[in-house]
């Protein structure tokens, strides 16, 4: 049979089955007595294999070599028409985006070779090993690690935005602002290389990230070093952008000398990430008060006393009940961001109170140079709200936790909720009780952070009649 | 399976397939540049040439620089913010919070919390101050919607509220939980290149706007859009920036000041020299309404 027999064929079946519709008599009859496909309802094959034709031609294509994406939200928001403009705005902008994708290429390589410049500090050969599509090299070692492990989440570019980011909650990090939760240092620093060894293998509890424990420690350690390289990648791409926004005017390019690409750009990420491999970069650890044993169980008289001054904190001058809840549920203050979504809902609403106040400015008398002005910022914005719709993931606002299920994303140890409360946990809400910084005053004495933390590892097992309940109080009691 | 939900699975099959989702075009990087800006980059010997050779230009003495901001309009009224919270303190006997963003001085025409400073100066007069600057909150509200110190000058952040707050300062390190009439001392450690915002998580409604310059030339228009900056370098060409938090970097009509559409002009002052910018005009669209 040729195919034009087939193809004419198959047209003729679906007109007799797809277009009419069956009785309720034959439906009914199909459905309760004969479990026979009746005449009208016979799965139309021919029609199956248009559509799996069709589905296969709309496969992606072409496979090119992975490429690192520009940060489209920076590279639009920073290159905002200037006045004295003299060409259309969209191939300027491009140009400029462009050229910073040319420099980031010639600083860090691409995605299948990482080539970096000696001053990001970064070990070449640990990268090779993360790099790249998965193979074996030249002795046996499995090479493309990220690409195997992380990617599908977090991305080829690492902006946390992989094929299967927007089916998760929480959203895989982006790690292009260089911004982590968990970790050892003061709030704002970087974390330790060992800081993200850990989180590797241990993964996030109650997140969708799993542990690598499995994996070799060389293998981890790999992908820790792709992580930093990821993120002091993002880190010049919006220090770029940031220039390009702060310093540049309409008619000037940006300088692709040495002394400011490294010295200026590249030089001040760098140095961030090589501060808190000192000694003095992580926070202090205070001694444990008199009579707190963790190991004795939250009945040892010790801790009994301790978990008191805790609740006491908590309800107090803690502040902890202002989000979390007196209940401790999350159920305060719940509808607050995080900084990675706090910055694309604030560009937002920026960009959309912009677009009506541009659009209401728009006069029948403007002058063809202001006329040209508005019309480039009316492109810019529409290319804004377009770059917010298909370059981010849909805002989600960030939950307090819920500190009755005895889950602990940073880990479960005193020591890691300890660091979560003297701190805060950076890019979230959550603020720390502890100093800002070395030498400086917290709200509550370091000591007495540990009742706290003895607190709040009391509360999944707190059976008590503090809230007129004689079983542990779950999250279901309340929702 | 009827042949209308096989052709629905077959259309939703098709749509789930499509590989591109509605990202935009992103501009790829010209690999054959960048090879060859590598190979500059790598090879050049530690760039100490372009380093510290440039000749400073500044002369002797201080100068003070002047001026005031009005608003060619009529601002409408301000909202009323959305507060849901602590209401017998927040909204303590039916108190109203207004936006503050835009604050005019309706018998002066002033314009309240405009930010000026200096970009860059070769020479700095005086000392960083000892004495804390005092941040304080009441009633859910922070006291000063915009303010300035310098990098390392002791920042006071109080709270004389009842209840607790938190005051978080974007981009640093500090976000602190202020009990209930608590204070606690925060030092910047680096300037801020546009104002940086300062909010309480708990209380989403509250904002303030924080500047931290090391030099110290900034300074806040008060409520009758007055700014006075002393004690600047004579005799180089200082860039200022000007600010505010509806616009951005504000841009103004002055050509006499060459004042860019990001909000920068350029004076140089003479020793002894009372520089009045006189009145700046902002335009009504410039701040929004």
């Amino acid at each position: 049979m040729s195919a034009a027999v087939h193809t004419s064929t198959a047209v003729k079946r679906m007109r007799t089955s797809i277009f009419r519709v069956p009785s309720r008599r034959e439906s009914s009859v199909t459905m309760t007595n004969h479990p026979t496909f009746s005449p009208s309802v016979r799965t139309p094959w021919p029609l199956v294999a248009i559509g799996a034709t069709l589905l296969a031609s709309t496969g992606c294509g072409r496979t090119e070599p992975a490429s690192f994406r520009l940060n489209m939200v920076a590279a639009t928001k920073t290159t905002a028409p200037l006045s004295g403009l003299k060409e259309p705005w969209a191939g300027w902008s491009e140009d400029r985006q462009r050229q910073v994708a040319t420099i980031l290429e010639a600083m860090f390589g691409t995605p299948d070779r990482p080539e970096v410049v000696p001053e990001t500090g970064l070990d070449q050969g640990k990268l090779r090993l993360a790099a790249g599509p998965v193979h074996s090299d030249i002795v046996g070692r499995k090479n493309g690690l990220y690409r195997e492990h992380c990617v599908h989440c977090h991305g080829i570019t690492g902006d946390g935005m992989g094929p299967t980011a927007a089916f998760l909650n929480p959203y895989p990090r982006d790690y292009r602002p260089g911004k982590f939760k968990f970790k050892s240092t003061w709030r704002d620093a970087k974390p330790t290389h060992a800081d993200l060894v850990k989180v590797l293998n241990d993964g996030i509890a109650g997140s969708s990230m799993p542990s690598f424990a499995l994996l070799s420690p060389p293998q981890v350690d790999a992908l820790a070093e792709y992580v930093k390289y990821l993120s002091i990648r993002g880190e010049t791409e919006l220090a770029l952008f940031s220039y390009i926004e702060q310093e540049l005017e309409a008619d000037a390019t940006l300088s692709e000398d040495r002394g400011f690409l490294i010295d200026e750009i590249l030089t001040p990420v760098v140095e961030k990430w090589a501060a808190v491999e000192e000694e003095d970069a992580q926070i202090p650890i205070a001694d444990l008060p008199a009579g707190v044993d963790f190991a004795l169980g939250p009945t040892a008289p010790g801790n009994r006393e301790s978990i008191e001054l805790g609740r006491k904190l908590f309800h107090g001058t803690g502040g902890c009940v202002k989000c979390h809840g007196v209940t401790a549920l999350g159920d305060g203050q719940a509808n607050d961001y995080d900084d990675w979504n706090k910055a694309i809902v604030e560009t937002g609403k920026e960009i959309a109170g912009s677009l009506t106040q541009t659009k209401e400015a728009s006069t029948g008398q403007m002058s063809a140079e202001d006329r040209a002005t508005h019309r480039a910022k009316l492109e810019w914005l529409s290319a804004m709200e377009r770059v917010l719709e298909g370059d981010a993931l849909t805002p989600r606002p960030i939950p307090p936790r819920n500190l009755r299920l005895g889950i602990y994303r940073g880990g479960r140890r005193p020591l890691d909720i300890y660091r979560r409360l003297y701190t805060g946990i950076n890019g979230a809400p959550m603020p720390g009780v502890g100093p800002s910084g070395p030498g400086g005053k917290g709200t509550v004495p370091s000591e007495d952070i540990w009742h706290m933390v003895n607190y709040v590892l009391s509360l999944p097992y707190d059976f008590d009649g503090e809230l007129g309940v004689d079983r542990p109080m779950v999250a279901k009691d309340r929702f | 399976m009827n042949a209308a939900s096989m052709l629905a699975m077959i259309v939703g099959l098709l749509a789930l397939s499509g590989c591109g989702q509605a990202r935009t075009r992103a501009p790829r990087a010209d690999s054959g540049a960048a090879e060859r800006l590598r190979a500059t980059l790598v090879s050049a010997s530690p760039s100490a040439a372009s380093a510290g050779t440039e000749a400073v230009v500044t002369g002797t003495g201080w100068g003070t620089l002047t001026g005031r901001f009005i608003y060619a309009g009529t601002p409408g009224d301000p909202q009323a913010l959305v507060v849901d919270k602590d209401l017998e303190v927040c909204g303590k006997g039916g108190m109203k919070l207004l936006d503050r963003a835009l604050l005019v001085d309706p018998s002066s025409k002033g314009v309240a919390n405009v930010v000026v400073f200096a970009r860059k100066t070769a020479r700095v007069k005086n000392p960083v101050p000892d004495v804390p600057l005092v941040f304080d909150q009441k009633n859910c509200e922070f006291l000063t919607p915009v303010f300035a110190a310098r990098v390392g000058q002791p920042v006071d952040v109080r709270n004389s509220d009842p209840i607790g707050h938190n005051t978080n300062i974007a981009g640093s390190s500090f976000n602190q939980l202020i009990p209930a009439a608590g204070s606690t001392i925060y030092k910047a450690t680096a300037e801020t290149g546009v104002p940086t915002m300062v909010t309480c998580n708990i209380h989403p409604w509250m904002k303030a706007y924080a500047v931290f310059r090391k030099d110290g030339y900034v300074a806040v228009t008060a409520a009758d859009g007055t700014f006075t900056i002393p004690d600047l370098p004579a005799g180089e060409p200082i860039e200022f920036q000007v600010w505010h938090e509806r616009s951005g970097g504000l841009g103004l009509s002055r050509p006499d000041l060459k004042w860019s559409g990001k909000g920068r002009f350029t004076v140089t002052l003479e020793d002894g020299q009372i520089r009045d910018l006189g009145t700046l005009e902002v335009p009504a669209g410039a701040l929004g309404s």
